[in-house]
């Protein structure tokens, strides 16, 4: 019954994400899962987890970021099931999304079988069968997300319970830090897209000094951070039009000179 | 002018809007699914059916932008369908998408991706770490009233202002200006997060003479979460050089040299 509901769960969560993008984040797939496995409690936690450690994953353009969808689903109930925890959801967070990565580029690559189709219906005007051309993706992107969730949960629980038990605490520990330390995996990624010239690097130390010396927490940063937006685009923007305005008395002026000889 | 889309119209194509993603492939990205959502807009402007084939194959050319992007874009599409005339004209509104979705789908991914739900996010985990049950919650009410919101807004401004705003020559810039002001933002917010939610903590202790120092307290009487700082500035450069594609291995390298440190007692 749990995996059943864990793979409506899935597929429900698949088909968001690819149409409304209502529920894509961990923290909110987490708690659903945590309700339906009955521990509410650590569904939080390792929402709030994942949540932090994926916080910089996206796609960006045509690049597929990994599967942070199944991968939640599929750690955090395997995790509450084996009574790993944090440890274990943070562990196998990142090989289901890299496996699961692999399924969504699949389903891209499938999804170009809609184009002959799109074309015919074009050509013939047809507007009313413009209706049926979501339904196939939809549904196969539901089925790829709920297939392996359906999979994992029902033949890897004992598993994963086993090799949980047997491997070594220092592998553990280790694993367990990692989790710490691969938000920086996402940070990164979110600087290489806005990082567009060097003195944008005074916002990060910025954000950083607020955080790491006072202590604050995000939202008051990012309202200073409106300040310095708003700041940095009137500067930006006055050095524009002073440029301009400069040019121009340049020009006004030397037609004056013509205009004395 | 009077426009000719009534309210019904523009809630028909929010509705349809929704799932312009579901198509995404990698031939046209996301081309069947907007010529899908514009479909019924055209149906109703062009009553002939051959002009009605002429401009539902001219929305299903390559298309990809960010679902915000999308719903401005939509917006102004239908307004150019309705208010030009000549074939010329017509054939304007592929240039008109095809130069706003790069741009657009820029602001949408910094500000809604990479500013709002990191900001989001880090309240509703710091909430449910504490077991709160409003953690999820205020997360998914927070997320979708700038997801939902957004993309009703951008689809009703994009269709009755969108073409004055985004063709005015004198305003060339704005969205460029947005989005960097959005990237400042979206800067401290990264920054505050690498000092919050990056951490390593070092095991190490120097011995000088009697005296034994732990590294990890020296380097916070320095600087707090430094480590945090290297790291994520050693990933970025890696990043940078492999131009973005290997974020899988470079996680998969972390969690390999995180258990090696951990055996070595280094962390």
């Amino acid at each position: 019954m749990t995996t059943l509901l864990l793979t409506l769960w899935a597929f429900i969560c698949g088909v968001d994400d690819a149409t409304t993008q209502m529920l894509r984040r961990p923290l909110m797939i987490c708690f659903v899962t945590g309700i339906i496995m009955g521990d509410i409690k650590q569904g939080l936690l390792i929402g709030a987890t994942l949540e932090i450690m994926w916080m910089g994953i996206g796609n960006v353009g045509a690049y597929m970021a990994p599967d942070i969808v199944s991968g939640s689903i599929i750690s955090c109930a395997l995790a509450i099931s084996s009574g790993g925890g944090i440890a274990v959801a943070t562990t196998l967070a990142v090989p289901t999304s890299i496996l699961a990565q692999q399924l969504l580029i699949l389903w891209e690559t499938i999804n170009v079988s809609l184009n002959p189709w799109a074309q015919r219906l074009a050509e013939n005007a047809d507007v009313e069968g413009t209706n049926w051309l979501i339904y196939p993706p939809m549904l196969l992107i539901g089925f790829i997300r709920a297939a392996p969730t359906f999979i994992a949960i029902k033949f890897g629980s004992g598993a994963i319970q086993n090799i949980v038990d047997s491997l070594p605490t220092t592998l553990l520990d280790g694993l367990s830090a990692s989790g710490k330390i691969i938000p920086a995996v996402g940070m990164a990624l979110l600087m290489s897209v806005m990082i567009k010239e060097g003195k944008m690097w005074i916002y990060l130390i910025l954000g950083f000094v607020l955080s790491s010396y006072l202590s604050l927490a995000v939202l008051p940063i990012a309202l200073i951070a409106l300040a310095f937006a708003l700041l940095h685009d009137q500067s930006n923007h006055n050095g524009a039009l002073k440029k301009q305005a400069a040019q121009t008395v340049v020009s006004d002026f030397s037609n004056e000179e013509e205009y004395d000889l | 002018m009077e426009k000719q889309l009534t309210k019904k119209d523009l809630n028909k194509l929010f509705w349809r809007l929704q799932s312009v993603r579901v198509t995404l492939n990698y031939e046209t990205m996301q081309a069947p699914g907007f010529m899908r959502a514009i479909a019924p807009v055209l149906q109703k402007f062009y009553p002939d059916k051959e002009d009605l084939a002429e401009a539902m194959k001219r929305h299903n050319t390559f298309y990809n932008s960010h679902v915000v992007g999308n719903a401005i874009i939509l917006g102004i599409s239908a307004a150019m369908e309705e208010i030009t005339t000549t074939p010329e004209d017509k054939e304007g509104v592929i240039a008109l998408k095809t130069g706003l979705m790069g741009p657009l789908a820029g602001i949408g991914d910094s500000l809604l991706k990479f500013t709002w739900v990191p900001i989001i996010g880090s309240i509703g985990a710091s909430l449910a770490l504490n077991g709160s049950i409003l953690g999820p919650i205020l997360m998914f009410v927070l997320f979708n009233i700038v997801n939902m919101g957004g993309k009703y807004f951008g689809l009703v401004y994009g269709y009755e202002k969108g073409i004055d705003f985004f063709t005015k020559t004198e305003d060339n810039t704005i969205i460029q200006r947005i989005s960097s002001m959005a990237n400042v933002v979206g800067l401290m917010v990264v920054g505050s997060m690498i000092a919050s939610s990056v951490k390593i903590n070092t095991i190490l202790e120097i011995s000088a003479g009697e005296n034994v120092i732990q590294l990890q307290e020296m380097l916070d009487t320095i600087m707090p979460n430094f480590l945090g700082l290297l790291v994520t500035i050693i990933v970025y450069n890696v990043l940078k050089k492999t131009s973005g594609k290997h974020s899988a291995l470079i996680i998969i390298s972390i969690m390999a040299i995180s258990v090696l440190l951990k055996y070595l007692g280094v962390i």
